[in-house]
């Protein structure tokens, strides 16, 4: 069930302190409204309203955003959450 | 769709708004449609026991239907890493929005009243299903192709002209109750 490259990732990603090297991307989306995706970043992220809405604006803008970092497993529970709220949201390493 | 106003904060933990018995209709209606197309997702019956306990399911693959798809959508760009997250988590994110969209189905089956109240923690649930109920409708409107002044300017006759209408109303009632949700002038 688990694959020998993550296996080996969690031995060594604690050893060379690579402490944040994923990323939760939200995408854009023509159907979720803009006060939605604010208040969602707002609620699942703590993150103050002038930080949200500058996330929410760069989606909208740039067609994606990172709105969160840290390890493989947060980061899993991020998309999950958002997804939940109906966010198009995806993780991947941050050096991609 | 005159008679009913949008939602307003009341005090800290209660949001109302008032519905004509056509809008619950409508609701009541989409919030079973959305039960009913997450069901078509259902878990392999054959699958171990144990597994379905700790909410892994037989899905691997992401779903066929467009509906679901963005409903239910990959976590990875690659497909092998978004397969076997999908394997762990999909079941449990289907019956959080089951439960969502349960959530108003039961409120306004359950109420004579034309006053809707809703607490922080029901407001959630009622903005998740609102949410996932305009997602599949955007995808049937195929509003990433066409923009609102084409949809807008359907025809009379086209079937999707209600939709469309269903649509828009649902994105002024989410409004509402965000914008409610955010003020905080009687947060306190």
């Amino acid at each position: 069930m688990v694959r020998t490259a993550e296996k080996i990732e969690d031995l060594i990603d604690p050893i060379f302190l690579i402490d944040r090297p994923w990323v939760t991307i939200v995408w854009d989306d023509p159907v979720n409204l803009m006060t939605y995706v604010t208040y969602v970043l707002m609620t699942l992220f703590g993150y103050s309203k002038e930080r949200a809405t500058e996330l929410m604006l760069k989606v909208h803008n740039e067609g994606k955003a990172v709105v969160s970092a840290g390890r493989r497993e947060e980061m899993e529970r991020d998309v999950q959450r958002l997804h939940e709220y109906g966010l198009w949201a995806t993780l991947q390493r941050d050096d991609q | 769709m005159a008679t009913s106003t949008g939602f307003t904060r009341d005090s800290e933990n209660s949001f109302v708004a008032t519905f004509g018995q056509t809008e619950c209709d409508i609701l009541i209606n989409l919030a079973e449609q959305l039960i009913e197309i997450l069901a078509e997702r259902v878990d392999d019956v054959d699958s171990d026991p144990l597994a379905a306990m700790v909410g892994i399911t037989g899905h691997d693959s992401p779903p066929d239907d467009e509906v679901l798809l963005r409903l239910l959508p990959n976590a990875y760009a690659d497909p092998v890493e978004s397969a076997e997250f999908r394997r762990y988590t999909e079941s449990v994110l289907r019956e959080k929005k089951r439960a969502h969209a349960m959530a108003i189905r039961s409120y306004l089956l359950n109420t004579n009243e034309s006053k809707v109240t809703l607490n922080q923690s029901s407001a959630q649930a009622w903005l998740g299903a609102m949410n996932d109920i305009r997602l599949a409708l955007g995808v049937r409107l195929r509003v990433d192709e066409n923009s609102h002044d084409q949809l807008e300017l359907l025809a009379p006759d086209d079937p999707m002209r209600g939709v469309y209408a269903v649509y828009s109303w649902l994105g002024w009632l989410q409004e509402s109750l965000l914008l409610a949700l955010m003020d905080d002038t009687k947060s306190r």
